[in-house]
Parts: structure tokens; sequence; C-alpha cells
């Protein structure tokens, strides 16, 4: 098994060359490299394949259906496709076997964030759009909880809903008091835009799948037992000495990640530090001097 | 098949995904730059995620100064916002198309094609509340003319947006 991921680049290279020659004159062992690529439409990756894609398409048409620029569609349709594809995708994720409570959790907060972020990234009233996003930056920090990063989810509630959502809003109320305008009506090729960006999904999806196979064939543990506690993995030699938790340490311990801030990552966060102050400086510098009156 | 850890990082891929999509067709800039906070929730989700896998703080130490980089962008962002709405009295980012490559052609806005082909606008008015301290009275014919008033294109559209040209020199002198 070690040797074929050794030879992997010289496979690669192999799989370039039979792409770019004749098909007559290829050895076996180039078009095996071929069939390696998973380049074959063919029916057997449609069977291994239809409920990613089915998935995938459903959420692909529920968008597009909610784009702003359609006036008489109605929600409901749109919200039913994009509803589906999550159950779809909800379904395909389902094989993994683990705690019944951490699962169940893991699907309300990922089923909450993908619908919400759906919802914010269609909505014609931006108000709306802050509050939609709020909820997924919450849904993220119940999928931050699951992963023993308990002190990130408390940071990100704090700074995401708690200023950045509301300087938004704030933002929002003084420039658009109006209300609806023209250009929270249309988008622009909303059409186009999704087809991309699904197809870009589509490839991250199949590129977790290749990596996850071949994390399978290393022999990685399995995490669904895993409770935080212990080292799972062997595999930790190339990290920072100090952003390893010590052997009785969870990793969601904060004094490991203050550990790691404060020792592995000093310098980045004295850099932080000073973004912080240079963009105060300059959000100051940039913010419009305003007449008396006036926005 | 799906591993504990591959949901997580496909949750990740999805929200990521979604707000790049929202980027690229939203018209509204404070929608966009809110769409490119959540491609920075999809990319903390990973991170986080990786960090279990090797069982190391780095993810999440690289999360926290995800953070601190999305609070200095947010606001940023948003005095930049107040600056080109001072301008053009507006947030839509076809104002600002004049910042494009000088050999590409204007892009079509879907109104002015609509307006071209003879489409009515959609009605632009938010539903309206009765004045506060007043029992709600859905006959009330004051409440109708007013939803009619708002109802009528002339009184939300702008009438005629400003030209590049004109914002620019606004916002220099």
């Amino acid at each position: 098994m070690d040797q074929q991921w050794v030879a992997r680049p010289q496979r690669a290279w192999a799989q370039l060359a039979a792409i770019t020659t004749p098909i007559q004159g290829v050895p076996p062992e180039f078009l095996d490299g071929l069939a390696y690529l998973d380049l074959r439409l063919d029916m057997d990756w449609l069977a291994e394949h239809w409920l990613e894609a089915a998935s995938l398409a459903l959420l692909a048409a529920g968008i597009w259906w909610l784009m702003p620029p359609a006036p008489s569609r109605p929600k409901v349709v749109g919200l039913l496709l994009a509803l589906a594809g999550t159950a779809l995708l909800a379904v395909r994720l389902h094989a993994a076997a683990g705690p019944l409570l951490e699962t169940v959790l893991f699907f309300l907060f990922a089923a909450a964030a993908v619908v919400c972020a759906i919802l914010m990234i269609t909505n014609r009233n931006p108000v709306y759009s802050a509050l939609w996003f709020a909820l997924v930056t919450l849904s993220t920090c119940g999928l931050f909880l699951l992963q023993f990063a308990p002190f990130l989810a408390a940071a990100t509630v704090i700074v995401y809903a708690g200023a950045i959502v509301v300087t938004f809003v704030f933002v929002i109320m003084l420039a658009q008091q109006s209300g609806a305008a023209v250009y929270d009506q249309r988008s622009r090729d909303p059409l186009m835009a999704t087809i991309a960006a699904f197809i870009l999904l589509g490839a991250l999806l199949g590129t977790l799948e290749t990596a996850g196979t071949a994390a399978a064939m290393r022999g990685s543990p399995d995490l669904a037992q895993d409770t935080g506690e212990t080292r799972t993995t062997t595999d930790t030699a190339a990290a920072n000495a100090l952003s390893r938790p010590a052997e009785d340490e969870s990793l969601a311990s904060m004094l490991a990640l203050g550990r790691s801030l404060f020792g592995d990552y000093l310098f980045a966060v004295e850099l932080a530090g000073t973004l912080l102050l240079v963009a105060t400086i300059g959000a100051i510098a940039i913010a419009p001097r305003r007449r008396r009156g006036t926005l | 098949m799906t591993g504990e850890v591959e949901r997580f990082l496909i949750v990740g891929a999805v929200l990521f995904v979604i707000g790049a999509l929202g980027f690229f067709t939203r018209r509204n800039m404070i929608v966009i730059v809110l769409s490119a906070e959540m491609m920075l929730h999809g990319v903390s989700l990973t991170l986080v995620t990786f960090s279990r896998v090797h069982h190391n703080l780095e993810g999440q130490a690289f999360t926290i100064f995800i953070l601190t980089v999305a609070a200095c962008e947010a606001g940023l962002a948003l005095s930049l916002i107040l600056a080109l709405y001072q301008s053009s009295k507006s947030l839509d980012i076809e104002f600002w198309t004049e910042l494009r490559e000088p050999d590409l052609p204007p892009p079509m806005l879907a109104e002015d094609a609509e307006a071209a082909a003879g489409i009515p606008l959609p009605p632009l008015a938010f539903p309206r509340l009765p004045v506060a301290g007043r029992v709600p009275d859905i006959h009330d014919t004051r409440d109708a003319e007013r939803v009619d008033d708002a109802a009528s294109p002339t009184a939300e559209s702008p009438t005629e947006p400003p030209k590049p040209e004109d914002v620019i020199k606004t916002a220099s002198r």
C-alpha cells in the first residue's frame, strides 16, 4: 500500500501521457492509470454517486429558484427544493455510526447552517440577510462545539453575532432607510453563477471522497468514538510542539489553546494585534465626514 | 462510507460555495460582504475539523486569526461602504463598474433589459405597519391609500441614477 502512494507522482505523469497519446499505442498500465483518475462517466459512476449528484442538483435548483430576479415564482417551491437537497445530502452523510446524541446534533446544526445560508443569499431584504447570517453563525458555533472547540464557539458568537452582525444591521439601517431597492430585487447572472458554484462544490466533494478513500487506505483511526481526550492519530510529528495537547489534556482544553497561541504563534498574535490597530485607524480614516443632519 | 470527519468537511465546503454564490450574484454591497464572511465560516469549520483529525491545536489557533482578520475586514468594509454610499447614495455595486478593466464592455443590468423589453418592474414596497397607537383596521381606507402610494413605481424607484462620472466628480470634490 505504501509503495502505491510513493509512486503517485509517476502515476500522475503517466496519466497525463495517456491522455495526450492516442489510445492504440498505450500500454495497459497507462490505461490502469486512466481508470484511477476516475474519468469514466459510465453507469458505474452514476450508480455510485447518484445521491450526491441528485442532492447537489436539487440544492442548485432551489437556490436558482429563490434568487431575486423572478417576481412571480412562489417561494415555497424553491424552499422545498432546497430542503429536499439538504435532506438527500443528510442521507448521504448518515452512513457513519457514532454516538446518537452527537449525530442528531450534527444533523441539526448542519441542516440549519445550510438552509439559513441559502435563505441568506437569496433574501431580498438585507436586514433579513443579516439575521439569517447570524443564524448561520450560531449553527457553525454548534458544529465547533461538536469538534471540541468550545472557546472558538464562544468567541465566534461574541465576535460575529455580537459585533459584526450588529454593525452590519446598523449600516443597513443608516444607508437604506427607504426599504426595498431595485438592486436587491435583481441579481447578476443567477443561472450561470449557480451552475458554476455547484460545479465547484461537486469538485470539492469529489476531492474529499478521494482523500477520504486515501486516508482509509492509510489506516486512519475511526474518529466516531473520539472524545477529544485521547490522542487518536500518530501523524502529529510535524506539528509544532506547543500546539499538541499534553497526554492528560483534552483537545477542548483552553489551557492548551492558550499555550499554542502564546507559544508557537506568539509573533502571529502580536501581528494580529497590530493588524487590529491599523484596521481601526484605517476605518476611522476612510469613514466619511458628514455634514450636520446628513449621512 | 462517510467518515466522521468527512461530513464536517462537506458542510464546510457547502457553506463556502453558498457564500461564493452570494458573493457573485448579489448586488447589495452589504450582502456581498456578508457572503464573504460566510465563506470564512466554511474555512473555519474546515480548519477546526483538521485540528481534530491531527489532534493538535494549530487549526483552532488559525481559526482565532481568521476571527481577527474577519473583524478587521468587516470594520474596513463597512467604512468603505459608507464612503461609497455617500458618493452614490446607493448600495448598488453597479455604480462602481467604472473600476473594471478598460477594455471590457459595461455590464448589462437586468432591470435595463427588462425595461427595454417592456416588462414592468415589480412593486418595491415592503408591507407597512399602521401608525403606532392606532388600532389596526384592515378596512381603513387611509391605510389602503398609503399602500397604494407606496406601491406605485414613481414613489419608490429613483428617477435617474447619477452617472458614474458625476459620482466620481462628487467624490473628488
